[in-house]
């Protein structure tokens, strides 16, 4: 870990003519903390918690620039947006930040489903996830979307924000301009692709008269038959910059929607390299700043020193929103653990920003102080070392309780423990290392080895906490003698399989049953048996659903959909197709149980405490925390 | 009105007299704002109020905070519902018709999502949708569940509703505890059916206490689960006898299938036949005195006699019946039952955007989902409109403006109209998508549109016309993929061409399904029907994922099992040889040949607006609507026709 205030990552810079106080920013993106399409009250409480712990700029939601774009249903409109800029403006600035205003248009990449109007694009190309058309735009419209960039641009500037950022990356009408993959148009827009961006930026720029002006630009689009390449990239940055005072690096194309923001099987920082590439094209003209899983101040700070000039760490910021406070006190942040599991919100279902680690991120405004102190403290005991368990011990001592925590097996971590062994979730590790670490500062009596099922001790059911985890649930299918029969949880452990041939049977479709799949697949044949159309359906809120399947496949793993195990016997599995009640035997010497878990059974002595996490019912790493905190709150009003 | 006598015979439930037997049972509706019921559930219900319907039942309200399963549902535990309540109710009572609440608890079928808590079901058993393992409910919980219900069956009284009706169908923790599927309990709650009835019992006669007196209860019960160990008609029988015996509830209303596993059998798209689930009513009417309500893909008034006729029910829910058409009622009262907008059963604007947390809409009917909105005004000046193309875009166009006074003309170059449509509607299985066009046309005729088949729109026609406006509705026109070629013994067809007939592929054909729809998926119903060796291809994770959403994916993909249609995905065509469909295999890059004789291709069709560009080069102001502005789906044809239309 690295610290202290001599680190160029936390020096003000000149940003534009603006001075930011340090080097970290909060980037743009959805949140569905929106009241109808305006900034809200919940979008100020969660940005003004990122600038109370110390983030130099905070950059917000992206608002639309035109009605023409309505991509997501709380989709803010920066025109509906006015008057809560301004306080949101206010908050940030007061605690020391910059604020700065995204804004946009979706183009092809948004949604007719909210308007019922047509989308719009350079020329009609379809997306490939919605596969809907988009109307070429005409001359007039174009000079629309254009008049409303140079609007939203005055007033933001009356708004009192700091800047404007116009998004060039993903999911953006700009970007489709640029890019040869969706830019075909015969006229000046397409014989000079640049066109629409520098006009965006002459637009903005007139129209904002003092103040950042900034471009998110896609750099490289993944796709280089037709696509911005890296090396297109440099030139284009290098044609903006002279307008521009920043420029965020990012990627992905309409083919890699979540390439910018992807989770743990990137590698973090994976976009650093680019941005120096960007920026020895731009020199001097612009800053530069690199996006891209930063989720360390190490690695932010390393990105600095090789000639960036500011470094994006928004997930990291959302896991903890003191991240600047802390690293500069000393003090090791709650680490991202890019599980993307909460945190991606452009999705039908509106879910609100949020964090697995930190679940009262994007509930600001309805969560409580889970750590003021209590106006009792006691003698409390917290019954098992998981997820749960730990933050609820963390809690109750922070909160002023006598805290001792059980564990059975010979070390904390629980189901973290095992999440840490799937690939691309090995950061899980970090979280159960934070939350140990926390207990040890606090002076948490920490026993492992202790039997879940001995008395606690004297521990009278109202200073008890439960957080004794999920158990295997015993299979859904027929199990003939001999079988062999694991749950994923055993393969992650190590468990030996003897034999060719495994069949990994995943009814959740999650990262379980993908990640065993995967870590099989290096010791040989495996078939993986779902019941759905796709192999882990769950992956898609991640945006791993796609990558999810190339890996698979690369792998060799065979994908079975639309089947269910039926019987698992000696050197075979069952299966039965749902669709056509076809059965196939495959040869496997194991089948991998990837289902749900029950609840850990709880001892009569202990009904009636307080229980959290997968005790109550096995569920994420999310719920655990969440409940575990609560339950020390619950415990105090008993 | 005289073939529907049953249908317009007055029904006696409880202590409410119906006018007549058409119910428009609970239907999920996403109107609700911030957990409130809302001014657009008041104007939709008024809607169908106003037609005369004999009875309208609200869509769930939930009863307890662990159920909140989709973002906008009503949360009847709050006293702020209120407000909404009384909007509603006062609206519909003015209109001379009674309604229900519906109440409910959705139990495991939901998530933590919104709600931030576990959910709550009989045992710990993940629903099969949501997949989120929920706590098994000890006595102190039921207590909780029972004591919601009679809390906010109370408080649908305070706000003017007649009664209220208690969902143990679709979606609820009562159809859990009924269904040995999903009971694995132990206690006095789980095991024979006696037992698995005691939860409802329970929350009957709580509810019950709570209304005390006049309002009127019903509960909705599953007939068939459709699922292995689940509710079969008899356990469905044997439990409407005992709640019957017990003597506190006012009728029966029927349904089938779980909305997290079954749902594509409960709002069954137009690939299964109307009335399907009416054994369901019939061997319960057989078995209780109750009144029993039947329900299943009823849109046409005369299947709805039909059924009260042949004694299956007392009354019968038509819902997407009345989505597709307020009217539906008066309309069949006063005989006028052509003029009925039938529903085509597509599930693509109701179910499909209910499904993806979207308010209720409906492909063929603009206004539903807006009845807030005035109606259009007549035209102050009336206007020679011509309307260039006879699809849906032109047709609606047409109607909304033939509607406010202005004398239209529609031009269609084919012989006949309906464009796209009729070419969709031919596919196998698919004929009443044609609907969509044949209520257009009674519309238009209603309208005093004037309608021009065989007779081309171009410059020339416009300029002799002399219109005041132009509408430029000339649809689109397949276009060849960058990969086609001459030079390969592949013969290649577009969909629509093989749907129209005017290309007959034989031998073994690949459908390559570019658009994830109907067009790929019914062609290749019709090629494999014709004894074609037919693959289906796509780029995409599934063959045709747009299917999922209007609940056709499961029955689709068990009528390409029974045809021996093949399915492969992720593969992207780069090109055609003597011997196939050359492909990659993009997730690992594997390059192959698939052999064919014909490649069908169901790719985005190209806009034709070759006449919108001229009328503009010659300096006229057109409008254009519909797939020449650029290519969808019918319904934003029927939209982009309804807006332009009301504004000229």
């Amino acid at each position: 870990m690295i610290a202290g205030a001599g680190l160029k990552l936390f020096s003000s810079w000149r940003l534009g003519d603006r001075t930011a106080p340090n080097r970290v920013l909060f980037g743009p993106h959805p949140t569905n903390l929106g009241a109808g399409r305006s900034l809200s009250e919940r979008h100020l409480a969660y940005y003004r918690r990122r600038a109370e712990g110390g983030c130099g700029a905070v950059i917000t939601e992206e608002m639309t620039v035109h009605p023409s774009d309505w991509p997501y249903e709380r989709a803010p409109d920066v025109f509906e947006s006015e008057a809560a800029l301004g306080r949101v403006a206010a908050a940030v600035q007061r605690c020391g930040g910059l604020l700065i205003a995204a804004v946009g248009h979706s183009g092809l990449q948004g949604s007719s489903a909210y308007s019922q109007r047509e989308l719009w694009a350079p020329s009609p190309v379809p997306d490939p996830v919605s596969r809907e058309c988009p109307k070429e735009m005409e001359p007039e419209d174009i000079e629309e979307v254009l008049a409303g960039f140079a609007r939203a641009a005055a007033v933001i500037r009356r708004s009192g924000a700091d800047g404007v950022e116009v998004n060039a990356g993903q999911h953006s009408l700009i970007r489709q301009f640029l890019s040869g993959l969706t830019n075909q148009r015969s006229d000046d827009y397409g014989t000079d692709r640049t066109l629409l961006a520098r006009r965006v930026v002459e637009r903005v720029r007139g129209a904002q008269g003092g103040g950042i002006v900034g471009m998110r630009l896609c750099c490289d689009e993944f796709a280089p038959w037709a696509g911005i390449t890296p090396e297109a990239a440099a030139e284009i940055a290098a044609s903006l910059a002279p307008d521009l005072d920043y420029i965020a690096v990012t990627v992905g194309s309409i083919f890699t929607p979540g390439a910018a923001r992807p989770d743990g099987h990137t590698p973090p920082g994976f976009s650093i390299e680019l941005a120096r590439s960007i920026k020895q094209a731009v020199g001097d003209a612009a800053a530069v700043i690199a996006q891209g899983s930063i989720v360390t101040a190490e690695q932010a700070e390393a990105a600095l020193s090789e000639g960036l000039d500011g470094v994006e760490m928004t997930r990291a910021q959302i896991a903890d929103p003191d991240l600047v406070r802390k690293t500069i006190a000393g003090e090791q942040p709650r680490p991202c653990v890019l599980c993307n599991q909460l945190c991606m919100s452009r999705d039908p279902r509106n879910p609100i920003v949020s964090c697995a680690v930190e679940p009262s991120a994007g509930r600001e405004t309805e969560d409580p102080d889970w750590h003021r102190p209590s106006a009792r403290p006691r003698e409390v005991t917290v019954i098992g070392g998981g997820p749960a368990g730990m933050e609820a011990a963390r809690v109750a001592a922070v909160r002023g309780h006598r805290v001792r925590l059980l564990e059975a097996s010979d070390r904390c971590g629980g189901a973290l423990e095992q999440a840490s062994r799937l690939p691309g979730r090995e950061r899980f590790a970090l979280f159960a290392q934070w939350q140990e670490r926390r207990l040890e500062e606090l002076g948490v009596e920490v026993e492992t080895g202790v039997r879940a099922e001995d008395p606690p001790g004297g521990a009278g059911p109202a200073e008890l906490i439960i957080c004794a985890g999920g158990v295997p649930k015993p299979p859904s299918f027929e199990v003939a003698e001999g079988a062999v029969v694991l749950s994923a949880a055993e393969v992650l452990s190590g468990a030996e399989i003897e034999g060719e041939g495994v069949v990994v049977w995943d009814p959740i479709g999650a990262w379980e049953g993908v990640g065993a799949a995967e870590v099989l697949a290096r010791r040989g044949r495996v078939t993986m048996v779902s019941p759905d159309p796709v192999i882990g359906r769950d992956l898609a809120r991640t945006g791993d659903l796609a990558p999810a399947n190339t890996r698979l496949q690369s792998a060799g793993v065979r994908l079975i959909k639309g089947a269910q195990v039926v019987r698992a016997g000696p050197g075979e599995v069952k299966i039965t197709y749902l669709y056509s009640d076809r059965t196939e035997v495959l040869a496997a010497s194991a089948l991998v149980d990837a289902d749900h878990r029950l609840p850990a059974p709880i001892p009569e002595a202990w009904k009636g405490a307080v229980r959290a996490g997968d005790c109550v019912a096995p569920r994420t790493v999310a719920e655990a925390v969440l409940e575990g905190r609560r339950a020390v709150l619950e415990m105090e009003s008993r | 009105m005289t073939g529907l006598r049953r249908l317009f015979s007055p029904l006696q439930i409880g202590s409410l007299r119906l006018d007549n037997r058409i119910v428009f049972s609970a239907h999920l509706t996403n109107y609700a704002v911030d957990g409130l019921p809302s001014e657009q559930h008041a104007a939709y219900y008024e809607a169908r109020a106003r037609s005369g319907v004999g009875l309208i039942i609200t869509e769930e309200h939930s009863t307890h905070p662990t159920d909140w399963p989709y973002e906008k549902m009503i949360h009847a535990f709050k006293p702020e519902v209120l407000d909404g309540y009384r909007l509603i109710t006062d609206r519909v009572h003015d209109q001379g018709v009674p309604i229900l609440a519906q109440i409910n608890h959705n139990g495991g079928q939901g998530s933590g999502m919104y709600s931030r808590l576990p959910v709550w079901a009989p045992s710990p058993v993940a629903d099969p949708l949501f997949r989120e393992a929920p706590m098994a409910v000890g006595e102190a919980e039921i207590d909780e569940i029972a004591a919601g219900y009679a809390l906010v069956a109370g408080r649908c009284i305070e706000g003017g509703f007649d009664g209220v009706e208690l969902q143990c169908s679709h979606s609820s923790i009562v159809r859990q505890f009924l269904s040995g599927a999903v009971n694995r309990r132990t206690d006095r709650y789980g095991g024979s059916i006696h037992n698995r009835l005691r939860f409802l019992r329970r929350i009957v006669s709580a509810v019950r206490e709570a209304l005390s007196g006049e309002p009127v209860l019903g509960v909705r019960l599953c007939g068939d689960e459709l699922l292995d160990g689940g509710i079969r008609i008899e356990e469905a029988v044997e439990a409407a006898r005992i709640l019957e015996r017990d003597g506190l509830i006012d009728y029966i209303n029927t349904s089938i299938g779980s909305a997290t596993s079954t749902l594509y059998m409960i709002e069954a798209s137009m690939h299964v036949p109307p009335g399907y689930s009416l054994f369901i009513p019939s061997a319960i009417s057989a078995a209780v005195d109750l009144p029993v309500i039947g329900v299943g893909r009823f849109k046409d008034p005369l299947q709805a006699e039909r059924a009260l006729e042949e004694g299956h029910c007392d009354a019968v829910g038509i819902v997407r019946g009345q989505i597709a058409d307020a009217d539906f009622t008066a309309k069949a009262k006063s005989g006028r039952t052509e003029e009925i907008r039938l529903c085509l059963s597509c599930n693509q604007e109701c179910v499909g955007r209910v499904g993806l947390n979207r308010w209720l809409g409906c492909i063929e009917s603009p206004r539903t989902g807006r009845e807030r909105r005035p109606p259009a005004s007549p035209a102050a000046v009336p206007k020679r409109v011509l309307v260039a193309g006879g699809g849906p875009a032109g047709l609606q166009t047409a109607l909304a403006a033939g509607r406010r006074g202005h004398r239209v003309t529609v031009l269609e170059r084919s012989e006949r109209p309906g464009g796209a449509v009729m070419t969709a509607a031919s596919a196998p299985g698919r004929a009443e998508f044609g609907d969509l066009v044949r209520n257009q046309l009674i519309e238009c005729r209603l309208a005093g549109v004037d309608i021009r088949t065989g007779v081309t729109a171009d410059l020339e026609t416009v300029e002799e016309f002399a219109p005041d406006e132009v509408v430029v509705a000339t649809g689109s026109r397949p276009a060849d993929p960058w990969w086609m070629t001459d030079d390969t013994r592949v013969g290649a067809a577009h969909v629509t061409q093989v749907l129209d007939g005017s290309v007959s592929p034989e031998g073994r054909v690949v459908v390559v399904d570019d658009q994830g729809f109907h067009g790929a998926a019914g062609a290749a119903e019709l090629l494999a029907a014709r004894e074609c060796r037919t693959t289906v291809i796509t780029s995409m994770m599934v063959v045709g994922q747009g299917l999922g959403t209007t609940l056709d994916m499961e029955n689709w993909n068990r009528r390409a099992a029974r045809a021996g249609i093949e399915q492969m995905t992720d593969l992207v065509v780069m090109g055609l040889t003597d011997e196939g469909v050359s492909v990659l295999h993009h997730p690992t890059g594997a390059q192959s040949v698939i052999p064919a004789d014909w490649v069908v291709m169901d790719l985005t069709p190209r806009a034709e607006d070759g006449l919108y560009r001229q009328l503009r080069g010659a300096g006229r102001h057109p409008h254009r609507v519909g797939d020449c502005l650029a290519p969808r789906r019918a319904h934003a044809a029927v939209i982009d026709g309804d807006r332009v239309g009301s504004l000229l």
